[in-house]
């Protein structure tokens, strides 16, 4: 009896103390927080697998954060980052998340990289009622979980990415159009919809389909598909290609003479040195892609993101999933200033209920967190990257068609 | 017809080099009982080192390899040197754990220094095949395919018919019975990891024109290489080639007549068929037998 009096007092004692320790922070807290920088929480694959995507769009944040803060910051105060590295490990970036929100205390989050790991990743800040705005991950399955605090900063899921490219196949006219296509895929959750999609609505249109693989992530060696290609000679081969396989699918059709007419390819010629360095300047000529963003277009401040990631990072020109991790966070400042105050729940709503213009044009989103807007078509022409779908985007109105044979 | 014989030359060509990759591995294992997991990171930095003077001088890829290779034969030297020494007689784990280390330091400096991109040396050849009745045999694999059998050639005429090698497998076979006739077996161990990774020199100098490559690619290279060995044997330099033939036939076989999909899983039930029939592996036993005679 007397332990479990003993036992009691101490767990008032302790009770008591929490609280008063409780009590001790908050007032301060909250007349210093005003002063107090605004603290984003992070994690970003920044070592192994997808540790080319994660640093570039620490980059694309670095820039964000350097900008906001020259003009005077957030709601009046300064921004600082708390970037962690998961390892492109999906363990890891729940346990950084979890840290960030529950010891850190950041005040706000922005995403990771990859499906794979935003998929858990936004599913601990749903769980901790945090908005979670993520610059990557637009699988279809990340949006049937019914989550309300998951924003996706890009113009749209990745079954819808590719419909750019089915409106401009139907724009042709009838002798114009291929009559068969052939549509070899990674197995990879950011490629499949995107294929998939684009073969049904081919066949939709009349395309026969003549050819269709899935192959594993760690292939190497595409001369299989190759010789498979230009045994059936189809007239359209739309690759879901992510980059190794990108650069190695166009190298065997070089190698085995087989240039079908019209090139699609997934993301791998949206990394545009290293693509045109891989598979040869002039084997570029005419391939198509969709992509989400480009250095050129005019929407607002896309400018002043190229120039000031130059200056930072000696003269490059930013990648795709630097400028989709600048766009994520102007969507996250966009919420905050319009709400005007750090309410997850009120951000998440406004977010819901409006749009916000980023460097990847207007963006809005369905209650489901999913983006309403459509992708760029994009084609290598000249050694350079044209936009040449939608009409309003387009850098040029010229389209290479048929492709050039390989050069 | 025409079809297997494309598959089977293409997975004859591809396995070839496979083979060169995983050599320097099975030679480490052989003789001093160490997991090299650095071997894919130093496959990678010879790769690097390779794109760049093509890049910057324009000298062919395989042919940079003539400098490349006592590059990393001294650098095998000094790793041992200065690191391996250091667990000799450990458990296997512990090898793990070091190079492990070593592979994390490599990624590091190359993200550091080259950045973290996609590099792939492309030679004016790189996308042109030879035709022979309807087959066609890439250039850069064949021209890969023959460097890596000179290499495996020579290897294998090193470790037979010299004093050296037959010292270094000698100490592979028993340790103390070489220390006896006089072979030391640190000056030995440190040979024998030298030379290992002096097969990187031209396996990376290969992999640089074959697949494009970026700092992180080692951990795809290490775990593919790894099975490759496990598949021929722990050790045993002819395993290798063997267990490099089975996964480059696997590979475009089951890509021609099934699904590419299918290819990996294919070879790991290849692998886990031999090891329920022989645990040692393919060749696993049999090497330390051939060294003796």
């Amino acid at each position: 009896m007397a332990g479990l009096l003993s036992r009691l007092a101490l767990l008032t004692t302790a009770a008591l103390a929490t609280a008063v320790a409780g009590c001790g922070e908050r007032p301060s807290a909250s007349s210093a927080d005003s002063d107090k920088p605004i603290r984003i929480g992070i994690s970003l694959p920044l070592t192994g697998d997808f540790s080319q995507p994660g640093t570039q769009a620490k980059r694309g944040y670095e820039v964000w954060v350097n900008m906001v803060n020259a003009k005077g910051g957030l709601l009046g105060r300064q921004v600082e980052l708390k970037i962690t590295d998961d390892a492109s490990n999906q363990d890891t970036v729940v346990a950084d998340y979890t840290r960030l929100i529950t010891q850190d205390k950041v005040d706000l989050l922005l995403g990771t990289f990859s499906s794979l790991l935003n998929y858990p990743a936004s599913a601990v800040a749903e769980k901790n009622g945090m908005l979670y705005v993520e610059p990557a991950g637009g699988a279809p399955r990340m949006f049937e979980r019914g989550f309300k605090y998951l924003i996706y900063a890009q113009p749209a899921t990745a079954p819808k990415q590719a419909d750019v490219m089915l409106d401009w196949v139907e724009s042709l006219a009838a002798d114009q159009r291929p009559k068969t296509a052939a549509y070899p895929t990674q197995d990879d959750p950011f490629t499949r919809p995107v294929i998939e999609t684009l073969q049904a609505g081919l066949e939709a249109l009349g395309v026969r389909t003549v050819y269709s693989t899935v192959y594993p992530p760690d292939a190497t060696n595409f001369q299989t598909i190759a010789s498979a290609l230009a045994a059936r000679k189809p007239d359209l081969v739309a690759q879901g290609a992510v980059f190794e396989d990108g650069v190695g699918l166009v190298r065997s059709l070089k190698q085995l003479g087989f240039s079908p007419k019209v090139l699609f390819q997934t993301s791998a010629p949206s990394n545009a040195g290293q693509y045109s360095d891989g598979v040869g300047a002039a084997n570029t000529e005419g391939v198509f892609y969709t992509v989400s963003w480009n250095e050129k277009a005019k929407t607002p401040l896309n400018g002043d993101f190229v120039a000031a990631y130059g200056k930072a990072y000696g003269g490059e020109t930013p990648a795709e999933d630097a400028a989709d991790a600048f766009a994520a966070a102007q969507v996250l400042q966009a919420a905050v200033e319009a709400v005007g105050r750090i309410d997850q729940k009120a951000l998440a709503d406004w977010l819901h209920a409006n749009s916000v213009d980023t460097i990847l044009g207007k963006l809005n989103w369905d209650e489901t967190g999913a983006p309403q807007s459509q992708f760029l078509l994009a084609q290598w022409q000249r050694g350079k990257v044209e936009i040449v779908l939608p009409a309003d985007r387009a850098t040029t109105t010229t389209v290479i068609h048929p492709k050039p044979g390989w050069q | 017809m025409t079809q297997l014989v494309q598959a089977v030359a293409l997975g004859v060509l591809i396995g070839g080099v496979y083979a060169l990759l995983a050599s320097g591995l099975t030679l480490i294992f052989g003789v001093m009982h160490v997991v090299n997991v650095a071997h894919g990171a130093l496959l990678v930095l010879v790769a690097m080192l390779t794109w760049w003077m093509w890049r910057h001088t324009g000298i062919d890829p395989i042919v940079a390899s003539v400098v490349t290779t006592p590059l990393m034969f001294g650098l095998g030297w000094a790793l041992y040197r200065g690191l391996v020494v250091r667990i000799r007689g450990a458990p296997a784990s512990m090898s793990v754990l070091l190079t492990f280390g070593l592979a994390l330091t490599i990624e590091g400096v190359l993200n550091v220094t080259a950045g973290n991109k996609f590099r792939s040396a492309t030679p004016g050849y790189f996308e042109e095949s030879y035709r022979i009745r309807g087959v066609s045999l890439p250039k850069p694999q064949l021209y890969g395919f023959l460097a890596a059998v000179a290499v495996l050639a020579l290897l294998y005429v090193v470790l037979t018919r010299t004093w050296t090698g037959r010292a270094i497998r000698a100490t592979a076979q028993n340790p103390d019975g070489a220390a006896l006739i006089g072979v030391s077996a640190t000056a030995t161990a440190a040979l024998a990891f030298a030379i290992g990774t002096a097969t990187t020199g031209v396996g990376g100098s290969i992999m640089s024109v074959l697949y494009p490559f970026f700092p992180a690619s080692h951990y795809d290279w290490i775990s593919r290489l790894l099975s490759i060995i496990v598949l021929g044997g722990l050790g045993s330099l002819p395993g290798a080639l063997v267990g490099a033939l089975v996964l480059g036939l696997a590979e475009t076989l089951t890509a021609t007549y099934g699904s590419l999909r299918w290819s990996t899983l294919v070879f790991y039930v290849v692998i886990l068929a031999v090891l329920l029939v022989r645990k040692q592996g393919i060749f696993g036993a049999r090497l330390r037998e051939d060294v003796a005679s």
